[in-house]
């Protein structure tokens, strides 16, 4: 492997062009690129394309009820952002449990998603706040772009809709009503510098005693971080009782299809999925 | 005369006046790691240097059919590719000298070396090891030390054998290692009394099966050499070994040169923790490709390599069967384990001399019966860590103290106060404990853990309906303390030099890892001389200078360099008082050394400035220089061939308490915290013991929780910190650690040695704290959540003795 360019673009037009003439690695953080690449896992492309002097690519901005973060906004800023700890707590939860400060400081939104490992961090609640990305490309001299759900573009492990061209520019979050509920759990070895073992995200807003938009997300039970469509439909709209918390939990217990690796077996992670939804729903009953 | 005090002094204080043992004294070497400024293996560069890389096999057994370098000779900017076929001359290396440092027909496990590149970048040379073809023809695969005894079982170390038929280990020449008719490369027995007759004697007696994994070092600062021939053939060697003296001569027999033209020089060292004791074959490797290429080759693994081709800790199963009276006294213990040794003989095959301390000697019992077979199989292999088998032991042993006394409905204190031993004692394996403070340790870090308490309180929570509970823990460890006679002289040598300024420069054999030796050599060298800690320096990393030392190893280098620094330190204060005697009139017994300065003993007064005293020797008719020399030989003994014998000067004892946190719908176990009573002799530097133990005590919580190199098939699956996990900072527990200071008459100003000790109850007292806080014993280490979860919830797989006869 030689790499015969590096490049910082400036500009994301500058960026999509250089893309367009591929092949091009592209990287932000690169905490993820560079463990990869020196593993042999991911080989890289003769350019290598720093995206991080690109302006207008980060920051985190309302308008019109949405969130829109940019792709290159890092998960430290992301925790610093007022916005994301008070209306997208859910997310702030999972920053809290992202890898170290370091690599929090060097870790972008947009290279989490992008890198789409099952056990992402940020997919899960990002899966729970409905977030849909946007991709951009310039095809014929112009910049184009598309957006569409997170859930439509993580095809597997390390695998998106993403074309080689396109460059994730920007998360788009609709913001949650008042009062929307948000917790985050992740099972690992330690408590930091860990990679799930699985990751559960949970959101609703409490409505005298029932749960409603309800949203269940999983990772690392499934080739991607997942929502749990059924056992959201168990819950939906019910009283918060230990039945149809039993019967959310049977359901979640079928939406999942956890591998045995490294960091679990498939039996303990299906166990952790069925113990801690329980005890979130129980939680989130008391609360 | 205060001036000249406050210049010198640090940091305002004045260390000089009065004792320095027991202060809080900073490592002297704090600062320059501290700023980045210390110069590691890899900040050292010598002119005209190559980077040299490994070849390892990609087969875990196989025959070597070809290798095919001729490609990787080729690369521009490469100027040497071996194989074994290039240095016929090698020699068998390693404790049993059972492998050459490049495979010659054969490998046998995946950190097999094969081939390697001295080049003139490290890139270049990787990039010339993808060229390197080698054929293999597979062997069958032998991964499970107990297959390893089956009779039809693969042969990992058959006689070997040439395409001739004749030896091919090295042709020509004395073979050291000729093979092994079975699998078995070490058996190691023990007894004491009559284990029949104490079984006999039992009112109760238990056994179980314990399965200790594999972890290994992770010393941040990896592997590394840099060797160099001057032109008359000597071999400079930069090296980050723990035994420079041992290797100058390994090194010389390996080349067939006299051990005199071997100079080693340690730069600072990153961590050893016992991983750097053994030669490995990377060594003599940079020092094949340095004598083919006439130029400097510098190794350094990388971090994969470092979890690849470094030792581990020994992984052992182990069989304990423990009996005592109905009256809670201890009546026999018999171990069996089953070592594996993974593809050659390192010191983990050894770890049984720890073992069996632990076993005849942690407690009193009279019948004891222990017995280790080291098998070969295509695994890594295991070498020394902090510890030395007795975390394993420790693990077993303190798991059946608890289970005997809750058996009998004695608490766990008692029961231990019950068996544990005195001072005086001399146990049946002929240990002598002329100090030994384990009563009080016990006692001590009971009371500060709040044991007999909490230990109550939380079993009566076993079936109330918090998923949350709380457990607490104890076990107790012996562990040598004052040196251990493994070799011809556990010995060290001191070279004191006063200089015309006073200024002191202690030249020693002991070598510093870290550990903090040098700041306490230097105390004790003022300490005998009453001079601050600003008036030493110290040498202590080149062969070629520093006298002979046995290496850092066994807790042994305060207590035997420490006694070797004042052994030469009292000689130059004799010389100097009897100097100022022949001066001033008075007697010499009258006169001391304090604050810079020669005093008169009875009232302090100062007679003469030490500095000006030295001068005046110097320059003067008789002109004489302030030089001593000092080599301390511990009084031990080496063992017999029963294992039996005093074979360290002093013991040193702990009695760790933990308390955990066990959430039973995970699994996962959080250590709370650590109340620790740790018998040291006597504190001397009481920030540099501090760290010691608080290091320990987070090594031994890795050991026991989190850390766990997966070793499957032969295959490590996680040579990363992504995988391999470390204790982190959030996780470290509050620790409450109590000296018992019981003066060991042999040490120097009474301390014993304590380097290994923090690390070796941890896991056996979490294994106890859990227990109690669930009702469910482990056996099987580390407590990860799954493997905890599995045991609370009946999932786990019980632990079977299934090892032939």
């Amino acid at each position: 492997m030689t790499i015969e360019r590096y490049c910082a673009p400036r500009t994301l037009d500058e960026a999509l062009e250089i893309l367009r003439a591929g092949p091009v690695s592209p990287f932000a953080g690169g905490t993820d690129l560079m463990p990869q690449s020196q593993a042999g896992r991911v080989r890289l492309a003769p350019v290598l394309m720093n995206l991080r002097r690109i302006e207008g690519m980060g920051g985190i901005a309302e308008n019109d009820g949405v969130v829109r973060i940019g792709a290159l906004t890092t998960m430290t800023q992301l925790m610093d952002s007022a916005v994301v700890r008070e209306r997208l707590n859910i997310l702030w939860q999972a920053c809290d449990h992202f890898a170290s400060d370091q690599l929090r400081n060097a870790g972008t939104l947009g290279g989490n998603i992008c890198n789409a490992s099952p056990a992402g961090d940020t997919l899960v609640p990002l899966l729970v706040l409905d977030a849909r990305v946007e991709l951009a490309q310039k095809p014929n001299g112009r910049i184009e772009t598309r957006k569409l759900p997170l859930a439509e573009f993580l095809l597997g492990p390390g695998r998106t809709t993403r074309a080689p061209q396109e460059l994730l520019s920007a998360i788009e979050i609709p913001l949650p009503a008042e009062g929307f509920y948000g917790a985050f759990f992740k099972l690992g070895t330690r408590p930091a510098l860990d990679i799930s073992a699985i990751s559960i995200g949970l959101g609703a807003l409490h409505d005298d005693g029932c749960l409603r938009s309800v949203r269940i997300a999983f990772g690392a039970v499934a080739p991607t971080a997942i929502r749990a469509a059924r056992a959201e439909a168990e819950l939906e709209g019910r009283l918060l009782d230990q039945d149809v918390i039993d019967a959310a939990v049977q359901a979640a217990d079928t939406e999942i299809h956890p591998i045995s690796d490294l960091r679990a077996s498939g039996w303990y992670r299906r166990e952790m999925v069925c113990n801690m939804l329980r005890r979130m729903l129980e939680d989130a009953r008391s609360h | 005369m205060a001036e000249l005090r406050a210049k010198t002094s640090p940091q305002g204080s004045d260390p000089a006046r009065g004792s320095l043992i027991g202060k809080r004294i900073p490592k002297m070497d704090a600062p320059d790691k501290a700023s980045g400024r210390t110069r590691y293996i890899h900040d050292i560069n010598l002119p005209g240097q190559l980077h040299a890389k490994i070849l390892r096999s990609s087969e875990r057994h196989a025959k070597i059919v070809s290798i095919d370098t001729r490609a990787a000779k080729a690369l521009p900017g490469v100027h040497a590719v071996i194989t074994a076929a290039d240095v016929p001359w090698q020699r068998p290396i390693g404790v049993a000298k059972d492998h050459l440092p490049l495979k010659t027909d054969r490998v046998r496990s995946l950190r097999d070396e094969i081939a390697a590149v001295a080049a003139d970048s490290v890139e270049i040379a990787e990039e010339a090891l993808g060229l390197i073809r080698v054929d293999y023809a597979p062997l069958p695969v032998l991964t499970d030390p107990v297959a390893a005894l089956a009779p039809d079982a693969p042969r990992i170390h058959p006689a070997p054998q040439g395409a001739d038929g004749g030896p091919s280990l090295k042709p020509g020449l004395p073979v050291a290692y000729t093979g092994k008719p079975d699998n078995v490369a070490m058996v190691m027995e023990y007894a004491q009394g009559d284990v029949a007759a104490g079984e006999a004697g039992s009112a109760l007696v238990v056994e179980d099966v314990f399965r200790l994994h594999y972890v290994t070092h992770c010393c941040l600062g990896v592997s590394g050499v840099i060797a160099e021939f001057d032109p008359s053939g000597n071999l400079l060697l930069y090296s980050n070994t723990q035994v420079p003296f041992l290797h100058k001569r390994e090194f010389a027999e390996l080349l067939d040169i006299d051990p005199g033209r071997v100079r080693i020089i340690q730069p600072p060292i990153g961590g050893g923790f016992g991983s750097k004791l053994d030669i490995y074959p990377f060594e003599p490797i940079a020092i094949f490709l340095a004598k083919i290429t006439g130029r400097p080759v510098k190794l350094v693994f990388t971090r994969e390599e470092e979890f690849l081709a470094s030792p581990t800790r020994q992984p052992v199963l182990l069989k304990l069967r423990s009996g005592c009276t109905k009256d809670g006294v201890l009546t026999f213990r018999e171990v069996e384990t089953l070592h594996d040794n993974g593809a050659y003989t390192s010191w983990g095959a050894t770890t049984p001399f720890v073992m069996m301390q632990t076993v005849s000697s942690l407690y009193r019992v009279p019948h004891c019966r222990y017995r280790t077979r080291a098998v070969y199989t295509n695994n890594p292999y295991a070498g020394s860590f902090r510890g030395y088998g007795n975390l394993q032991a420790t693990f077993a042993v303190e798991a059946h103290m608890d289970r005997l006394a809750e058996a009998l409905g004695i608490d766990p204190l008692e029961f231990r106060l019950k068996n544990a031993q005195d001072p005086g004692e001399v146990t049946p394996q002929g240990m002598h404990f002329k100090t030994c403070g384990l009563k009080d340790c016990l006692r001590t870090a009971a009371e500060r853990g709040d044991f007999l308490r909490k230990h109550a309180a939380n079993r009566a929570r076993w079936s109330d309906g918090d998923p949350v509970k709380r457990g607490v823990g104890m076990a107790s460890m012996l562990h040598v303390g004052g040196g251990a006679k493994i070799y011809p002289s556990d010995g060290c040598g001191t070279i004191l030099k006063i200089d015309d300024f006073a200024h002191v420069t202690l030249i020693t054999g002991a070598s510093e890892i870290g550990q903090g030796s040098e700041t306490v050599l230097a105390q004790l060298v003022c300490e005998e001389l009453g001079l601050p800690l600003s008036a030493v320096t110290v040498v202590n990393n080149d062969t070629d200078i520093t006298p002979w030392d046995v290496g850092v190893h066994a807790s042994r280098t305060t207590f035997i360099a420490g006694n070797s620094a004042i052994g030469a330190a009292r000689k130059a204060k004799d010389k100097i008082l009897a100097l100022a005697s022949s001066k001033c009139g008075d007697a010499a017994e009258a006169l001391d050394l304090a604050e810079g300065c020669v005093v008169k003993k009875a009232t302090g007064e100062r007679v003469f400035e030490l500095a000006k005293l030295i001068r005046s020797l110097h320059f003067s008719d008789k002109a004489e220089l302030v030089m001593t020399t000092h080599y301390y030989e511990p009084p031990s003994v080496h063992q017999d061939k029963q294992f039996k014998g005093d074979v360290s000067a002093a013991y040193a004892w702990a009695t760790q308490v933990c308390e955990v946190e066990v959430d039973t719908r995970t699994g996962i176990v959080r250590l709370v915290k650590v109340t620790g009573a740790h018998d040291v002799g006597r504190v001397l530097n009481r920030l540099g013991i501090e760290g010691q133990i608080e290091g320990g005590i987070v090594m031994g919580q890795g050991y026991a929780l989190t850390e766990n190199l997966m070793v499957e098939d032969g295959w490590v699956r996680n040579p990363n910190f992504r995988d391999y996990k470390l204790v982190t900072a959030p996780e470290i527990p509050e620790i409450d650690v109590s000296f018992i200071e019981t003066m060991d008459g042999e040490g120097p100003q009474g301390a014993k040695g304590v380097g290994e000790a923090p690390a070796i109850c941890i896991a056996a007292a979490v294994a106890n704290a859990i227990y109690n806080a669930t009702g469910v014993r482990l056996t099987s280490l580390p407590f990860t959540p799954e493997r905890v979860y599995r045991a609370l919830h009946g999932a786990a797989q019980p632990l079977e003795w299934n090892v032939p006869q």
